[in-house]
């Protein structure tokens, strides 16, 4: 107890420094309490006891407490030349530290304690602990100063619940001793008690056996038998042992149901049953000697009538022998109950549920967006497929004079051959060779007129979008094919520059076609009003190993500076008639073939409109299998 | 006019179209030449033929209404007849107003084509019968001393004998003499004749 001295200490130095020695009081005497258990030191009983007991009071204000503890290990040594002696020794050993309160803890030392009372210095008063009624029974009446709160022995109710538990029971086997005072005692009590069973099933009393042969009887009991003990303390041969470690080696090898009404046993191999535990006991010991240190007489006390002896069970037994949780009475206490991994992780499992949950919710709103996007992509590409097509149908108006022209032609030669023909028929003169000829010009001209027909079909062909390889050189020739009458009703010189190379582009060929149309188209209309020598528009593709680029240059007025940016804008135009889609839709096809389209000023005269696409030539092959 | 083969030449850009067309006419007997644009038919100016030109009105470079308008210019009057595929009011009334003998839409039937080419060789024939007609009379003018055309003047004013006599100073018996002579000149046999000649000849003149 260093904690008296250290306050001393603070005292002298905090009035040395307020020069204010008189105003302290003295330090109280400290309580002394002596605790004198029945048995030896050091099992688990008397562990689990102390702990509760030393618990309670140690939470007294100030540590006023010091406790002493005995054992008289009663098992062993017993008789009234012991405890004569014992009381002698403590009498001595206490006569100068003498205890304010005695606990006395477990049937034989309250026992000790009412033969040997004399001893006690006058009033001091005395708690016992661990005590059955029974036992209190048969000490009878307590002299003055002894109180105590009692346990009961639920013998009785732990095998009538074990019954419950296992109706299917034919026998039910009792193991006991009868070395001590103690092991009797309980003999007679279950001998007492089992009477009530018998009408039931079979009841078997194990005794006078060592425990090796009792655990060996235990080891082969078949089916449909249960086992209850409360343990013994001295076996036939004359070994002490704690009743707890007898029911230990017992249960390590019985493989049917074992009741126990202790709850030390838990935990060996046994079911468990009604009992008072131990540190529930040395607590309720505590709270008597508090309320009697505290200077509270011992007739008015508040105490409870019995120490709460509720249904224990070891839960892994329960599972063992498939005894359903729901089915345990009320207030039972389950130990080594090996929490669930909900239990065991809470907060680790809500966190990770949490963190899935938020993260499912991300990917599906993620998902989500993604559809949405997607659909808003192929809502987009249709629609832009649509105007594409829209404007298609107009350069197709556009171009109708000119490729009506182109049809026109062929078909005016047909006319002219077949009539020639006819007339050479009806001459009666021999022209064969001439016949052949005519032939072979009317179906060359009929080829003529069908291919423009194919070319013309390809601008007013409504398709969905395309992702394929094709080559840009031949979609600029096609283009040229298209527009050349166009040019030439216009009396615009038309060139395309092929590159000359193999590179693929990965795309759509009529919408890329279509925006070399509209650069055309623009380009032969800024060349309408200039002389004729300028009225020239060329075409040249240029191919690096990773874009092309196609220029399409006219030798016209030009773009105002102010108005490059802006061309590309919808709806505008600086043209008499045209919508100013053109340019707009051009850029739209051109971005979704991730490439860039811009105007520059021509080199002399006019402007310049060059288009960059990405070329595919890796994706190539990969895009032509499905092709 | 049972003279040489008519001259049919076709100004197309279109060769296939070209080709068919001088082979229809060819067999349709008239001797054909075909040019390919505007400026190969002026380069080459064909000889002053009995014939008519075929023009195509979209021909690269300067286009078959400027073709007309040259030969008008370069006084070749071979009656031309305007081919289109695409026939539209203002080229067909140019074409016309600029003296088309017809004006054609393709694909152009035979009968339509080979009535225009008939058409336009008539009215080839009537020009040069017409041209002939004007160049004898003019030989025969030609052949009048001052006094007689003076004296023709009269006549084809209406004035009597008298009044030519007095107007000129000479005796009214020289002016019969003068009138005779003319009238055989100019190969008339009555003084309506004369006023008919007279007529012709302005006309001639004013061309």
């Amino acid at each position: 107890m260093r904690r008296p001295t250290v306050l001393a200490c603070a005292f002298v130095l905090v009035g040395a420094l307020a020069l204010t020695p008189a105003a302290w009081p003295e330090p109280a005497a400290n309580k002394r309490v002596l605790v004198v258990y029945a048995t030896g030191r050091l099992l688990p009983a008397i562990v689990a006891f102390d702990k509760g007991f030393r618990g309670l009071l140690g939470e007294r204000p100030n540590g006023d407490v010091e406790i002493y503890d005995e054992f008289l290990d009663a098992a062993r040594f017993s008789g009234p030349e012991y405890d004569r002696a014992v009381a002698d020794h403590l009498r001595q050993k206490y006569s100068s530290l003498p205890p304010d309160v005695v606990v006395v803890v477990a049937r034989e030392a309250l026992r000790f304690a009412v033969r040997q009372q004399h001893l006690l210095p006058a009033g001091t008063p005395v708690v016992h602990a661990v005590v059955g009624t029974d036992d209190l029974a048969e000490l009878g009446p307590m002299p003055p100063g002894f109180v105590g709160v009692p346990t009961v022995d639920e013998f009785k109710r732990t095998i009538e619940q074990a019954l419950r538990w296992h109706p299917q029971a034919r026998r039910l086997v009792v193991v006991l001793g009868v070395g001590t005072g103690r092991d009797r005692a309980w003999r007679a009590k279950v001998m007492a008690e089992k009477v009530a069973f018998e009408p039931r099933l079979t009841v078997d009393v194990l005794e006078g056996l060592t425990t090796e042969e009792a655990t060996a009887r235990l080891a082969v009991l078949g089916p449909d038998t249960i086992v209850f003990s409360p343990g013994y303390e001295l076996d036939t041969v004359g070994h002490f042992d704690a009743p707890f470690a007898r029911i230990r080696t017992m249960a390590s090898r019985t493989q049917v149901p074992f009741y126990v009404p202790l709850t030390t046993p838990l935990g060996t191999g046994v079911v468990g049953g009604y009992a008072a535990d131990f540190e529930v006991q040395g607590h309720e010991a505590a709270r008597v000697v508090t309320q009697l240190l505290d200077g509270v007489a011992p007739p008015a006390l508040e105490m409870p009538a019995l120490v709460p002896a509720p249904m224990h069970v070891d839960w892994r037994q329960l599972r063992r022998f498939r005894i359903d949780e729901r089915s345990l009475p009320p207030g039972a206490v389950v130990h080594f109950r090996e929490p669930s991994i909900w239990e065991d992780h809470r907060n680790a499992i809500i966190s990770a549920v949490t963190l899935v949950l938020l993260q499912a919710g991300l990917i599906a709103g993620l998902l989500v967006e993604r559809r949405r996007r997607h659909e808003a992509e192929t809502a987009a590409a249709h629609s832009r497929a649509e105007l594409a097509h829209a404007s298609r149908l107009a350069v197709a108006g556009e171009l109708a004079a000119a490729l009506a022209h182109e049809i026109n032609q062929p078909l005016g030669a047909i006319l002219s051959n077949a009539d020639t023909a006819e007339m050479i028929l009806d001459s009666d003169v021999d022209r064969r060779d001439l016949l052949r000829t005519i032939v072979a010009d009317i179906r060359r001209d009929d080829v003529r007129a069908s291919e423009v027909i194919r070319r013309l079909r390809t601008l007013l062909q409504k398709h969905d979008v395309e992702r394929a390889p094709f080559s840009l050189d031949e979609a600029a020739i096609d283009v040229e094919l298209v527009l050349r009458p166009e040019a030439r009703r216009r009396g615009v010189s038309l060139t395309v520059q092929p590159s000359g190379t193999q590179a693929m582009l990965l795309g759509d060929r009529i919408q890329v076609q279509q925006v070399l149309i509209n650069l055309v188209l623009n380009a032969m209309d800024a060349v309408a009003d200039v002389p004729e020598p300028r009225r020239v528009v060329s075409v040249a593709v240029h191919q690096t190993p990773d874009q092309c680029t196609v220029r399409v240059i006219d030798r016209g007025h030009g773009i105002a500076p102010e108005d490059r940016s802006k061309v590309f804008e919808s709806f505008f135009t600086t043209k008499r008639s045209g919508m100013g889609l053109g340019l707009s839709i051009a850029r739209t096809i051109v971005d979704a073939h991730g490439g860039s389209i811009h105007a520059e000023a021509g080199a002399v005269h006019g402007s310049e409109f060059i288009v960059t696409l990405p070329t595919r030539a890796s994706d190539a092959p990969r895009m032509a299998v499905p092709a | 006019m049972n003279t040489p083969t008519p001259m049919v030449l076709v100004v197309e850009d279109d060769e296939p179209l070209r080709t068919a067309l001088l082979r229809l006419l060819e067999v349709a007997g008239y001797d054909v030449r075909g040019y390919a644009s505007t400026g190969d038919f002026l380069l080459e100016r064909p000889d002053d033929r009995h014939g008519c030109v075929l023009i195509d009105v979209q021909l690269p470079g300067p286009s078959g209404l400027d073709l007309q308008a040259a030969l008008q210019r370069l006084a070749i009057d071979l009656p031309v007849i305007v081919m289109t595929g695409r026939p539209d009011v203002a080229s067909s009334v140019r074409a016309l107003k600029a003296g088309a003998v017809d004006f054609l839409t393709k694909p152009i039937e035979r009968e339509q084509l080979l009535a225009a080419v008939r058409s336009a060789l008539d009215r080839d024939a009537a020009r040069r019968l017409a041209a002939e007609e004007a160049r004898t009379l003019l030989a025969r003018f030609g052949l009048l001393s001052d006094v007689e055309r003076r004296v023709f003047d009269g006549i084809v004013a209406g004035r009597l004998n008298k009044q030519i006599a007095d107007d000129l100073s000479i005796a009214e018996r020289t002016v019969k003499l003068h009138r005779s002579r003319l009238m055989v000149k100019l190969e008339v046999e009555s003084a309506a004749e004369l006023g008919r000649l007279a007529e012709r000849l302005q006309r001639v003149h004013a061309t």
